[in-house]
């Protein structure tokens, strides 16, 4: 699904590569932690999967595409197989809960009965039924990235990237956002994601790839956090 | 693509920028409006020179009876010999196409004509009009040669090259179209920055909307359109409105000096003139609108 070769990503203006000739194969339905601490190299790896970034040298497959080979034109279409969640919930204040999720339908042009249809369901699903007609700043942090959520999946994404989605919120209410994730993988949806928090890891026993300096330092199936931190 | 999310957007646009939008309106309708009357302008003038070319002559006016004129003073009125020999002299020259004799009933009837000045029309006889010879020539060019040539001759009080005074008026009307084109070229180029400008601005304005846009796949042009037509319809009133200062200006400036005018400019070539400068607004908006997305609105 995700296929990593060899891939460095050195920024402008950077001697240090944020990424250091990186391999790496997620299959799909595949749930990974991507862990390290702070400019690791995380994000940058999510970038690559997006094609926000290209990579300096390297080859990157994302759904069966190679994205080097992929035009400029091509890149909406592989991101509408590719659903997104962030730390800071990235939601319109100005649009209630439904409509944030039909938002994502809505500017790729789906019908409008197809929306009417799947974005209660997926509301549902994520844990939100009831709330649909609130806003955004009526909701807690938990709620809100529920809909981030929503949004990231009502498209039936193929590969779900998540970038710190519990970095802004409590422990307790993290269980809960972690639950909707291993739901939407169960559905099948390839889950990466990037994270600091050492108890979600420990917890939930899924593959583990550590990125240290831009390189990979440890790559483990059922792993955990990690000893020093 | 659905066209009301698409019209959503961009009225939201619009009244989130009111004051830029308004300030794009107003500048590209006085941009438009003064391209419009450059060309206007332009084509009253090819219209005259038209209607003036072939009629350009040499007048070469003969003395009459106290005759204020250097050359006929203390002499009287011009001789019959003069004016034959005269006449002589002039076909003789090779740059003349043709003579024409005017008399001073001729000229009293064609001054009549253009006068209207009624107190000047009752004090004037017959007798107080020159006689004069109308002479064409084969090369226009060569006016000034001939005129000079004739000057000295006795019994020629005057020779008035047409041409002369014809091109003072061509002369005013081409410095009034040049200072209303540059006056447009001007207004483009500022037009264009403010449009770059609001763009800019309402990019800014809706970054979260198009980051999230981009982020779950909506396509370049799904992306890029509101902005576009944001520009597309500012360009579209400010044209409009160019269109009605075009029209004010054909009723109240052309229509007016249209008496002075032998060739008057007809509201077809003010349409014409309307509809090129709108075209011309409306594609000056979409394209600054289009290079200032390229810049401020990654994809």
């Amino acid at each position: 699904m995700i296929h990593f070769d060899n891939v460095t990503k050195v920024y402008a203006n950077q001697n240090r590569p944020a990424l250091d000739h990186v391999s790496v194969d997620v299959d799909k339905g595949e749930f990974v932690f991507l862990v390290g601490p702070s400019g690791s190299g995380k994000s940058t790896f999510l970038r690559l999967v997006l094609k926000e970034e290209r990579p300096n040298s390297g080859s990157i497959h994302v759904a069966g595409k190679d994205l080097a080979k992929l035009s400029n034109f091509k890149v909406p279409h592989l991101r509408r197989r590719i659903g997104c969640v962030f730390q800071d919930f990235r939601l319109l204040p100005n649009k209630n809960v439904y409509e944030n999720v039909a938002f994502a339908l809505e500017v790729i042009g789906k019908p409008r009965r197809f929306i009417r249809k799947v974005v209660p369901e997926v509301i549902e699903l994520v844990g939100l039924e009831g709330k649909a007609h609130r806003m955004p700043e009526e909701l807690s942090g938990g709620e809100q990235q529920r809909v981030a959520m929503a949004r990231a999946f009502v498209n039936r994404p193929m590969i779900l990237l998540a970038d710190e989605p519990t970095g802004n919120i409590d422990p307790a209410t993290s269980i809960g956002i972690m639950k909707v994730l291993d739901r939407i993988n169960r559905t099948g949806t390839t889950v990466l994601m990037a994270t600091h928090d050492a108890a979600i890891v420990d917890s939930m026993r899924k593959r583990v790839v550590e990125l240290e300096d831009g390189k990979i330092v440890r790559d483990q199936s059922r792993g955990v956090y990690g000893q020093a931190y | 693509m659905r066209a009301n999310f698409i019209f959503s957007e961009v009225w939201i646009g619009l009244r989130r920028n009111l004051t830029m939008t308004i300030a794009v309106i107003v500048t590209v309708a006085v941009g438009m409006a003064l391209l419009g009357v450059g060309l206007m302008i332009n084509s009253q003038v090819s219209k005259l020179t038209g209607f003036w070319s072939d009629k350009v002559e040499l007048s070469v006016y003969l003395c009459v009876k106290g005759s204020p004129f250097d050359a006929c003073k203390n002499k009287g009125a011009v001789t019959q010999e003069e004016k034959g020999s005269l006449e002589q002299t002039i076909r003789g020259l090779p740059e003349v196409e043709s003579v024409k004799f005017e008399t001073q009933a001729e000229a009293y009837k064609n001054w009549q004509n253009t006068e209207n000045n009624t107190l000047l029309l009752s004090v004037t006889k017959v007798e107080d009009m020159p006689e004069s010879f109308r002479v064409k020539l084969k090369d226009p060019e060569k006016a000034a040669v001939v005129a000079s040539n004739l000057k000295g001759q006795p019994g020629v009080s005057n020779v008035v090259n047409e041409r002369d005074l014809l091109q003072s008026v061509f002369g005013f009307m081409d410095t009034l179209r040049n200072m209303a084109l540059g006056i447009a070229i001007l207004m483009v180029f500022a037009a264009t920055l403010l449009i770059g400008n609001t763009v800019r601005l309402s990019a800014y304005n809706r970054r979260r909307e198009t980051g999230i846009m981009r982020l779950v796949g909506a396509s370049n042009i799904y992306i890029q359109l509101p902005f576009v037509m944001e520009g597309l319809i500012a360009g579209l009133i400010g044209g409009v409105l160019s269109g009605v200062l075009l029209i004010l200006v054909k009723i109240f400036i052309f229509e007016e000096i249209q008496t002075y005018m032998v060739a008057p400019l007809g509201w077809d070539t003010v349409a014409g003139v309307i509809t090129g400068t709108m075209a011309i607004g409306v594609l000056i908006c979409v394209f600054a609108s289009f290079v200032t997305l390229r810049r401020y609105l990654r994809v």
